[in-house]
């Protein structure tokens, strides 16, 4: 699939930046406050000078009126470290799922690199796979999307080991979104737990299809999973494709709650939703993307 | 119940085995198919949960399965064609026959749409089913036996899809000889002296119909008329109701009236009739309650229409001048023997052919196709000369009988109704030819009357004249002569008959139908006959005339539908409408297409399997 993406709609992803709840120092000046103080532009306090301090920064002003050395400090604007791990298991497969999930990495990657931010493209499955260089600036958005167009979906989903990889490399604290459809039997839990106790801003994007939600067919089947290759016998009735909705929104509400619980971000992405409402509609009104 | 197309027992074995093979086929299952999916994990969940069944999700596939077995064992009885075993079946072993009533009014419908006739044949399945183990005879009332004695029930079964009512005489009744069982299948509409241990089953359900009871041409009492048509026409509902009746002559209307009738009630109309214009006649009723359709149209033929052309060829003729112009039923012309068969240029000069020709003590040299009389015809007319050596004039004179006495008389149409004695006759000569019949004779036995009769040709001699009788002033010769016109040019005129068996003279080349195609002819000493099945005109061609005769059912007896003759006792069996009138097998391949639809319909709103 070709990730490319209108000019009316790049135009209006260029007035969107990401949204991270928290200030996380990066490693570049950019446009974002850092909880540091710096070589900014704009003034944020003073303290008294120390040796060693630049003298550049003396407040003479305030010397003279007060006949102490006081040293002006600055806001310090960095970078924002974003972390985009795309769900690339056999069970994102679904050309709708994958593409969806694709799509919307790559319009984050856009906005994100558009406002100087770090991009790192992450994809798993059961565990790490390669993942890109960071990068900023828009000039890199074409390799970004040809990593993306080249991302295939295979093998099976471990979230647990996958973010414990992502974790056990040295990485700068930032904003972790996570596109997957949660469809892992060893559960997602622990898998976010891991990425909020290294102090990671997360976003989880929910990915989902009808074929996720519904029975999708009556009578006697035989299922297959995707991942497994394992097989059910199932002889589906109305009741049981009630039943096999009501559990799959229990696993979607689930993970909403406990996304709520955690204070991360939860956003419901559905394949049948037009792309353009789940980027302009959902993310913003989740304040995901101001 | 009884099989019509596998005995019992096989019957019930192949729908067993249908059964079986479905239920089979339904147990087998074929592979499900597969389906490719993100995970298991929400089915795992949801199949894990402990789920109590409903008592339906029970029983459900249970359910199906009989279902299955059930639409192949439907479909497999109809095609063995079931039927239920008669409720009266026949205690006498042996020859079983079964007569049906194919009279008209079997063709009655009744208020489930059928006709009486259509329940009969129902019936008779019935019993052939009943009686599959004896040998079974198929006979109509009006064809006889049709079929049988066999056991071979497709047979049986052909000759009753062949059947249909027609008519046929009320006294004929078919026999089969050694016959154990005679069941007889009627509407009791007519009046039928049966055997005794004949088995009634009874057909008749009154309706409501209107029909034509008679309907003919008669010469007119009035001079200025050519002819009156009779026309009869009956309301045998048990309401009044309004009736239109219409007469047609030719493709115009001489009658159309709508007519409010009693329940009852019968209209009887003259209508007179002029002369020239066409001479079919055709009648024609409707109603609402009207539920016989064969005696709705009725037929007459008006053969004085247009009169006789007659050509008189002598010398002499005036003698016969009054007598011809006084019937205005013939338009004579005169001619001169000289100008006989001179040939006419004009296309539009020449006259119409004409329908007879009497030749006056003159005749031609061979004797022409069209119907003639000949009045003491020379003596030297070659093809008339008498048998034996040809012999000068003088010979002949030997032969003629002086003042001969009108002795012996045969019965012809000819000479019917003709008083002898009062004819003076001087002289009377024999004469010869082929095929001339001498219908009356001198004591001395010379013919004075001959008629000859062949396929293509008729005549009517006279072996005397009017110079050596007194011919032209006898009052049996107007007789004679009106008698011979009719014989000569319409040979089979009669009245309107009701369809089966008719007679037409021996010399009838042709007999066709009201739809052009001729009807089978079977010759007889002394006749023709034919059976004409419908009502209509019928042409029969003979002896160069053609005649028509009108055909028609008119008889009260059928079109009273509301009747039947039927005692309470004769009634005993009676056929009733409804479920049972239709084959089983018909619902049975409802049923299993009800089922079929039932089991799919279910199936796509997943509420079996």
């Amino acid at each position: 699939m070709a990730l490319r993406f209108e000019d009316d709609f790049l135009k209006k992803l260029e007035y969107l930046r990401v949204v991270s709840k928290r200030a996380f120092a990066g490693q570049n000046r950019a446009d974002r406050l850092t909880p540091k103080r710096g070589r900014g532009l704009e003034f944020a306090d003073h303290r008294p000078y120390a040796p060693g301090d630049d003298f550049r920064h003396i407040d003479w002003k305030a010397y003279k009126r007060l006949n102490r050395l006081l040293l002006r400090l600055f806001d310090e604007e960095r970078d924002l470290p974003i972390y985009l791990m795309v769900d690339a298991s056999r069970s994102m497969a679904e050309p709708a799922k994958f593409d969806l999930a694709r799509r919307i990495a790559a319009a984050l990657c856009y906005i994100g690199l558009a406002h100087l931010d770090r991009l790192t493209i992450v994809p798993f499955g059961r565990t790490l796979r390669p993942e890109s260089s960071p990068g900023r600036g828009k000039g890199r958005i074409f390799r970004v999307f040809e990593t993306l167009e080249r991302l295939e979906a295979a093998g099976p989903t471990n979230l647990r080991q996958a973010f414990k990889d992502f974790a056990s490399r040295p990485r700068q604290i930032g904003l972790t979104v996570i596109i997957s459809d949660f469809l892992d039997p060893g559960g997602f839990e622990a898998g976010l737990k891991i990425l909020r106790t290294l102090g990671h801003d997360v976003l989880v994007v929910h990915i989902a299809s009808a074929h996720d939600r519904e029975a999708g067919a009556f009578g006697e089947v035989q299922f297959v999973d995707a991942e497994t290759g394992d097989l059910r016998a199932v002889e589906i009735t109305p009741r049981l494709a009630a039943a096999y909705q009501a559990a799959w929104q229990a696993h979607a509400t689930q993970l909403e709650h406990f996304c709520g619980r955690y204070g991360i971000g939860y956003v419901r992405a559905d394949a049948e939703q037009p792309f353009e409402d789940v980027i302009l509609k959902a993310f913003r009104q989740g304040r995901f993307l101001a | 119940m009884t099989f019509g197309a596998l005995s019992a027992w096989a019957a019930w074995s192949f729908a067993a085995a249908a059964a079986a093979l479905a239920a089979w086929l339904f147990m087998r299952r074929l592979r499900p198919p597969r389906l490719l999916i993100a995970s298991l994990l929400i089915w795992q969940r949801v199949l894990d949960a402990p789920r109590a069944l409903t008592l339906w999700e029970r029983i459900r596939r249970a359910v199906s399965l009989i279902l299955t077995a059930a639409i192949a064992a439907a479909l497999a009885l109809a095609i063995a064609r079931p039927a239920p075993r008669s409720a009266a079946p026949s205690a006498a072993r042996g020859r079983v026959l079964i007569v049906l009533d194919s009279s008209w009014s079997m063709r009655t419908l009744t208020r489930s749409g059928e006709s009486r006739w259509k329940r009969a044949v129902a019936q008779a399945r019935r019993t052939v089913a009943a009686e599959s183990d004896n040998p079974v005879a198929i006979a109509t009332t009006a064809d006889g036996l049709i079929e049988g004695p066999t056991t071979d029930t497709t047979r049986l079964d052909a000759a009753l899809d062949r059947a249909a009512p027609a008519g046929g005489d009320p006294a004929a009744w078919p026999a089969l000889a050694g016959s154990g069982a005679v069941h007889f299948i009627t509407d009791g509409a007519v009046q039928r002296r049966l055997p005794p241990g004949v088995v009634v089953h009874s057909v008749f359900e009154a309706a409501a119909n209107a029909g034509i009871t008679a309907f003919d041409v008669r010469p007119s009492a009035v001079p200025a008329n050519a002819a009156d048509a009779y026309l009869e026409v009956g309301n045998f509902g048990p309401a009044p109701q309004t009736v239109h009746v219409v007469v047609l002559r030719g493709g115009a209307a001489v009658y159309d009236r709508r007519i409010a009738m009693a329940a009852g009630e019968s209209l009887r109309q003259v209508l007179p009739l002029a002369r020239g214009g066409d001479a079919a006649l055709h009648a024609r009723v409707e109603a609402a309650g009207n539920a016989l359709d064969i005696d709705d149209d009725a037929f007459a033929w008006m053969a004085r229409s247009r009169p006789v052309r007659v050509t008189v060829v002598g010398q002499q003729t005036a003698w016969l001048r009054p007598l011809l112009a006084g019937d205005p039923d013939l338009a004579p012309t005169f001619t001169d023997p000289a100008r006989y068969g001179m040939a006419v240029d004009d296309r539009a000069a020449r006259p119409p052919a004409p329908d007879l020709i009497i030749f006056d003590r003159w005749a031609p040299s061979a004797p022409p196709d069209t119907a003639a009389i000949y009045v003491a015809p020379p003596a030297e007319t070659p093809w008339l000369a008498p048998p034996g050596p040809r012999g000068p004039e003088r010979a002949w004179d030997a032969t003629t009988e002086p003042r001969p006495r009108w002795e012996t008389t045969l019965d012809h149409p000819v000479v019917r109704g003709v008083d002898p004695l009062t004819f003076k006759i001087e002289a009377a000569r024999p004469y010869g030819g082929e095929g001339l019949t001498p219908l009356a004779r001198s004591e001395r036995g010379t013919p004075l009357v001959y008629v000859s009769e062949t396929g293509t040709r008729r005549l009517v001699l006279l072996t005397f004249g009017p110079d050596e009788s007194n011919l032209a002033s006898a009052p049996g010769f107007p007789i004679l002569m009106g008698n011979a016109v009719e014989w000569l040019v319409r040979p089979d005129a009669r009245p309107s008959q009701p369809p089966g068996l008719a007679l037409f003279t021996p010399t009838t080349g042709q007999v066709t139908d009201p739809t052009g195609k001729p009807v089978p002819l079977a010759r007889v000493p002394g006749a023709a006959l034919a059976i004409l099945r419908l009502p209509g005109l019928y042409v029969a061609e003979a002896g160069g005339a053609r005649s028509t005769v009108a055909v028609n059912v008119a008889d009260p007896q059928v079109s009273n539908t509301a009747r039947t003759t039927l005692g309470r006792g004769d009634q005993a069996r009676p056929v009733t409408a409804g479920a049972s009138e239709q084959a089983w097998w018909i619902y049975l391949a409802a049923a299993a297409f009800l089922l079929v639809f039932g089991e799919w319909w279910t199936w796509l709103r997943r509420v079996t399997v």
